[in-house]
């Protein structure tokens, strides 16, 4: 009989994402979401243009929270297609005993890469009426993670069979040096719960981003720069607006105002951004938003 | 009325072992009704926490006040003549009584003295249980007057579920199944059509779901 942990798990030969950070490789990542609806043809698509380039394919669930596929899903079509996937979790959505039955699908789906997320409020998602859950917040996922890894669950029972996972974490935007402070200590405090890499979110002040990453890279885990892919001056503008953590320059704004093929100019912006960052970080994960037919082009601008 | 219950001494003591000077604040509202924090608990109190300060040797002066409305900021200003000749402040009241204080007396570490349980009623001398659980929609109207979102305890909005038994809910045998006493009543008041209509998924931002609920008053606002 087959043992039970290996079942959907063939962690050496699979995990090169896992194994690349841990030998000091780059990785690249790309995020795609998972469809609003049944028709994963795109997602498809993209995932095979995308298959000999990346190292993993993070799955995002409910993205801002809007109601799509669920991550579980996507990272089970990623893995058919042969391509590694990272999915998210955070606890607005489900309670513990919900997550853990989903961790435990995972590892046998050969889902073994998850990012602890915050998971955006309900109130600003498409379903405001719902109902949010959160039974457990990003330390008590990181710990969940490490129960279930041991072979118990979150009620001390003993499971049959121990998943494996690789568990990052991720930072929130951070507007100036007190808040990089307090999400220093936020960052260490997760490291300590189990997480085992870090995501930063998008910056797009390069002096910024290199003075933040810097300070993540001093926490001896692997950190991977999150890559935003602009499309428009509508959305950059909003950024700056809503997002102080971005420093998205009023240059920035003008350059792709300026430009004479606006989209071509986006790529051009995250495939530079992309080199400056290559020798700061142990990776990258670009997220195009629904542009994920670009992601080559964005590959080919950054020379990866 | 917001039910309270007084926290484990060991866990108050450790709350205010570090200060020297307190005020031990009650509130003559709902913990008051339900026993839990009002002038007669706060003295209670105050001489639980001498005897076991003088056990260790230690003398703690403690300042008994009892406010007629802890989450009334008007009430608050009461402590203005005390707060200079006081270390820290512990309070009596629910969360809302607590939290009341702790913003008017920010430089002051303010520390609850009971735990805020829930909105209830008494049933019986020395027993209180939850009615209602503020999800800002009340349904009491079509339900006889029960509510099953505060009394059933899956908060079914269309029960039973199986889980009922001879009027009483599967989690404990002293636990009235809420949409049996709501089918009952509903049958002593010839409505028994109410019962039929489905009603739909709640919209929880109305219970809070969208974050902290507030209530504006324009007419009453000044």
């Amino acid at each position: 009989m087959m043992n039970p942990t290996l079942i959907g798990n063939k962690k050496d030969e699979q995990m090169t994402f896992q194994n690349k950070l841990s030998k000091g490789d780059f990785v690249v990542l790309a995020e795609m979401n998972t469809p609003k609806g049944v028709d994963i043809s795109d997602l498809v698509t993209n995932v095979r243009h995308l298959k000999s380039r990346i190292d993993a394919v993070v799955i995002p669930d409910m993205d801002n929270g809007v109601m799509h596929m669920s991550a579980l899903a996507g990272g089970s079509i990623i893995r058919q297609q042969g391509l590694e996937p990272v999915i998210h979790i955070y606890g607005r959505d489900r309670n513990q005993m919900a997550i853990q039955g989903d961790m435990l699908a995972a590892h046998v789906l050969g889902i073994h890469n998850l990012l602890v997320v915050q998971g955006e409020n309900i109130i600003h998602g498409d379903h405001q009426n719902a109902k949010p859950v959160d039974d457990l917040n990003e330390l008590d996922l990181l710990d969940m993670v490490q129960s279930l890894v041991k072979g118990t669950d979150l009620a001390g029972f003993e499971l049959k069979g121990r998943p494996q996972f690789f568990t990052g974490c991720r930072v929130q935007p951070i507007r100036d040096d007190n808040h990089l402070e307090k999400e220093i200590i936020s960052a260490r405090a997760k490291i300590d719960a189990g997480a085992q890499y870090i995501m930063v979110p998008p910056v797009f002040d390069i002096a910024w981003y290199t003075h933040i990453l810097k300070q993540f890279t001093s926490l001896n885990v692997p950190v991977i720069a999150t890559v935003f892919m602009l499309k428009n001056v509508g959305m950059a503008r909003y950024l700056s607006i809503n997002d102080p953590g971005s420093k998205l320059s009023e240059e920035l704004i003008t350059r792709i105002r300026k430009a004479k093929d606006r989209e071509t100019e986006c790529i051009h912006i995250a495939g530079e951004m992309i080199k400056e960052l290559k020798a700061e970080v142990e990776g990258i994960m670009i997220s195009a938003s629904g542009w994920e037919d670009r992601l080559p082009a964005i590959l080919d601008c950054a020379g990866l | 009325m917001i039910t309270a219950e007084q926290k484990p001494l060991n866990e108050i003591l450790d709350y205010i072992s570090p200060y020297d000077r307190i005020i031990l604040v009650g509130c003559n509202e709902c913990v008051t009704v339900c026993a839990a924090g009002g002038r007669k608990e706060v003295g209670l109190l105050a001489s639980a926490l001498h005897l076991n300060f003088l056990k260790h040797g230690r003398t703690v002066e403690i300042k008994e006040i009892t406010l007629e409305r802890q989450c009334d900021p008007e009430y608050a200003e009461e402590l203005v003549s005390e707060i200079d000749r006081t270390d820290a402040i512990l309070s009596m009241a629910c969360g809302c009584g607590v939290q009341t204080i702790a913003a008017r007396y920010n430089e002051k570490p303010v520390f609850p003295a009971v735990n805020t349980k829930f909105m209830g009623a008494s049933v019986s001398q020395g027993i209180w249980e939850e009615k209602c659980q503020g999800c800002g929609d009340c349904l009491l109207g079509i339900t006889g007057g029960i509510c099953p979102v505060a009394r059933c305890s899956k908060h079914l909005l269309n029960g039973p579920c199986g889980g009922t038994s001879k009027g009483m809910c599967e989690i404990a045998p002293d636990v009235d199944c809420a949409w049996c006493l709501i089918w009952e009543r509903l049958k002593a008041l010839g409505m028994e059509k109410r019962y039929e209509e489905i009603m739909e998924a709640k919209d929880f931002r109305a219970a809070g779901g969208g974050g902290p609920r507030r209530i504006i008053r324009k007419d009453l606002s000044l």
